[in-house]
């Protein structure tokens, strides 16, 4: 706020118009200062008030900043004993020449009008001029998005006068690289800000000459532990819970099966919820590598059941042929029968009452080749002693298949091998 | 007199976006144009122009270019009005505006998404017809120039032309109008990865059921019926963002025919399931035995109604029911006898084997399956590719 000093600064006691201080209506304000002579120096300086968002389906940025422009006019020049300048709102730019910059490559902008234009104009005796106005600009950024969600971007904001080449204006950044100052605390929720430096360069156009263009360029760099929490841990647990049916009986088919197929339909999803807030573009980026490798591993799950299934049932079917082709052994002996296939005939059964398997010849049965019988051994039922022709007899229903024993090692084995070399690429 | 002829210059500074729901696209241009008149020549020794900004439109003569068949437009405005306006010492002007114009263009999907789009925007004079104001391309075809690197991320650009014509109005007359033709051809990566890749996994996945052991009923219909659902939400997932509109596009094809596909595997099964019973059935008539009991191995019974059996069983296969307790005592109470003794796995007898031999691992139409879904399913594919590519 200011006090109000009483003192004799004809800044602060005149009493006539502006206009008529100002000598607006002497001069010609549509032509520039200096006009017909040397391009007249216009210093910008950029005090950045937020970045409003960063939208990856449109690729543009949303900046609100306070630019500033800085040149001297000899027209405005007004008599003063002090060193003090007159502030003006936005009313006095339509009287005077002001600079006309743009913003290259924006979408959308406009100057804050609430409650009146957002623009000042400060005039110095020696007609020195600052012009600023508030404005949030809305514009592209061409963003690669390969390695998404590890990626940093660059955007840039680019300042260039429209009408008056570099032989009438020239547009230079006030202060260099300190130009560009930002407010306190400039944050995003998904982005961290690097770095903001400025820099300038001309700009050709083939049909009007060359431009002076100032830039303003900062680098964004992802915060990954929205999509860690998002993609990458569901889609891992999906695959992890995939290998639980490499441990379940294989014998249980509805479990297996819908264990499969359910994880199958949940990295589906997962797959497709990714997509929805992501811009259709025509490479592969880095989720999507994560996501459809664990949805192959997921499938070959499914895959490596359907196929220890299909060779249970040939085996199966192949024991049973070859069981089938042993005669008849009603009325054989008891020990015979067992010597041959490992089974009790019932036609003997009364004869067999409380035969255990202890007097049958030692077994030298592997553990995984272990019949379920197995289990019940305590009451000594029959546990199927291998004939020495009877081989065939029980072997087989094991409860592991070798197919199933392999995968509980290397399912986990590769993934966690693919998960060392994703992270170490891209981070 | 004659009319003034204004030579037009464009220069594409982007394609912001192309939308197919609107079906329309929205491009930042900066259109020039030069004409001549001689109420602003000046005297000078060189030649050398000056350059206003927009202030002095408003007072001079410009013409009255408009977007034939534009939505929205506007000329940017910050800081100041984005216009220029530079006069020589003869008279000639050059003016030129940026420009933000959402125009509509006419798409047709039914290729999407293997399809080219042909857009063009349209420049013409509202009130000036041919006798008084003549448009025309200032270098011809090489009137229109784009940015240093104009890319969408769905589409590769094929070209940028300008055309003109005439177009008559009944009420008005003959005007010249200009068009600015480009051809936009859409990447189809994100739609294989998208729609495509995730189809035809469903359709393979859909194949494993023939592998599966036919005896497992709720293994493989809970298959069948789980890809039928999973096709149904990547169909309303690509419909999500499309037009609705009254032809099949070339996904709907694919993704119907993917879906009939998973469909027929799980009536295939239902057909194997159906004639598997017949068979059963016709069996036991033949067999003429009282209680229908059978001895069945223990996977054969965990897979035909779900519970887990640690031992062959006696099961009875026209009663079963849902609950595993009950198959299970129903199972020991049959053969009650041999409680005390040790289970033993039955042995059969030569007339006991046809019990057995019944429930066949494999049915001729599962075989057969296996074979056919696959072939036709490839063939299906290499239509549908050399069709539409």
């Amino acid at each position: 706020s200011h006090i109000y000093k009483k003192n004799h600064d004809v800044t602060k006691t005149w009493r006539g118009k502006t206009e008529q201080l100002l000598r607006v209506d002497d001069h010609d304000f549509t032509m520039r200062p200096a006009f017909g002579g040397p391009a007249i120096p216009v210093g910008v300086d950029v005090q950045l008030e937020s970045l409003d968002s960063i939208s990856e389906v449109d690729m543009d940025f949303t900046m609100t900043l306070y630019l500033r422009h800085y040149w001297r006019d000899e027209r405005l020049s007004f008599p003063s004993t002090t060193n003090k300048s007159m502030t003006f709102d936005g009313r006095l730019v339509k009287k005077i020449w002001v600079p006309d910059v743009f913003f290259v490559h924006s979408k959308r902008s406009f100057i804050h009008d609430t409650t009146t234009d957002n623009i000042m104009l400060r005039v110095f005796p020696d007609g020195h001029v600052l012009y600023s106005m508030r404005i949030t600009v809305t514009a592209m950024c061409n963003m690669d998005f390969s390695r998404f969600p590890l990626d940093s971007q660059t955007c840039s904001l680019e300042l260039e006068s429209y009408a008056y080449t570099d032989e009438d204006l020239m547009l230079y950044w006030k202060n260099g690289n300190d130009s560009l100052k930002t407010d306190e605390k400039i944050s995003l929720s998904q982005f961290l800000i690097q770095k903001f430096h400025t820099t300038s360069r001309l700009a050709f156009y083939s049909s009007t000459g060359w431009y002076n263009r100032l830039y303003i360029n900062f680098t964004l760099r992802r915060h990954i532990f929205f999509f860690l929490l998002q993609t990458y841990f569901p889609a891992t647990l999906m695959v992890m819970l995939s290998w639980v049916s490499f441990w379940i009986d294989r014998r249980a088919v509805p479990a297996r099966v819908s264990l499969g197929i359910t994880t199958v339909l949940t990295m589906s999803t997962i797959i497709t919820g990714v997509n929805a807030s992501m811009p259709r573009v025509s490479y592969i980026k880095a989720v999507d590598i994560y996501l459809w490798v664990s949805f192959v591993f997921v499938f070959l799950s499914v895959l490596e059941y359907a196929a220890v299934n299909y060779l249970t049932t040939v085996q199966e079917r192949k024991e049973r042929k070859l069981r089938e082709r042993f005669p008849c052994t009603c009325g054989i002996s008891h020990s015979k029968t067992m010597m041959l296939d490992g089974n009790y005939s019932e036609s003997d059964a009364n004869s067999l009452a409380g035969y255990t398997r202890n007097q049958m010849v030692p077994e030298e049965e592997k553990h995984e080749k272990m019949v379920v019988h197995l289990a019940m051994s305590n009451e000594s039922n029959s546990s199927r002693k291998r004939g020495l022709k009877g081989h065939v007899g029980l072997l087989i229903i094991q409860n592991t298949h070798a197919i199933d024993k392999y995968s509980r090692l290397i399912f986990p084995g590769t993934y966690i091998f693919f998960n060392l070399i994703y992270w170490s690429v891209f981070s | 007199g004659s009319p003034i002829p204004v030579g037009i210059d464009v220069q594409v500074e982007s394609i912001d976006s192309i939308s197919e729901v609107d079906m329309d696209f929205t491009m930042t241009l900066y259109l020039r144009h030069y004409w001549k008149d001689e109420r602003l020549s000046f005297r000078s020794n060189k030649n050398k122009s000056m350059t206003f900004d927009g202030r002095l439109i408003k007072k001079i003569w410009v013409p009255d270019v408009f977007f034939v068949h534009s939505k929205r437009s506007f000329i940017h405005d910050t800081t100041v009005e984005n216009v220029m306006l530079r006069v020589y010492p003869d008279g000639n002007v050059l003016f030129s505006l940026r420009i933000t114009v959402s125009a509509m263009c006419f798409m047709d999907f039914s290729r999407f998404p293997l399809d080219t789009q042909n857009c063009s925007l349209e420049l013409e004079s509202y009130a000036y017809n041919e006798d008084d104001l003549m448009l025309y391309w200032k270098h011809g075809n090489k009137s229109l120039s784009t940015d240093e690197h104009i890319s969408l991320s769905q589409f590769f650009i094929e070209e940028f032309s300008a055309s003109s014509g005439l177009a008559f109005y009944s009420s008005t007359g003959w005007y010249n109008r200009l068009f600015i033709n480009f051809a936009l051809r859409r990447h189809i990566f994100f739609f294989v990865l998208q729609s495509y890749f995730p189809a035809m996994l469903m359709v393979m996945l859909s194949w494993v059921s023939f592998w599966i052991d036919r005896r497992a009923v709720p293994a493989r219909v809970s298959l069948g019926i789980t890809t039928v659902l999973t096709m149904s939400t990547i169909m309303t997932g690509v419909s999500a963002s499309m037009p609705q509109v009254s032809y099949i596009k070339a996904v709907d094809v694919y993704l119907w025919i993917s879906f009939l596909f998973v469909f027929l595997s799980v009536i295939e099964y239902a057909a194997v399931n159906y004639l598997t019973t017949i068979e059963e059935r016709k069996q036991l008539k033949k067999r003429g035995k009282a209680s229908g009991m059978y001895s069945i191995d223990a996977v054969q019974a965990m897979a035909f109604d779900g519970c887990f059996h640690d031992t062959d069983v006696d099961m009875d296969l026209t009663g079963f029911s849902d609950r595993c307790e009950e198959n299970e005592t129903r199972a020991s109470a049959a053969s009650g006898s041999n409680v005390d003794t040790p289970r033993l796995k039955r042995k059969r007898s030569l007339k006991g084997n046809v019990g057995r031999i019944i429930l066949q691992n494999n049915h001729v139409i599962d075989t057969y399956s296996r074979i056919i879904f696959p072939s036709v399913y490839i063939v299906f594919n290499f239509f549908y590719w050399g069709l539409y590519m």
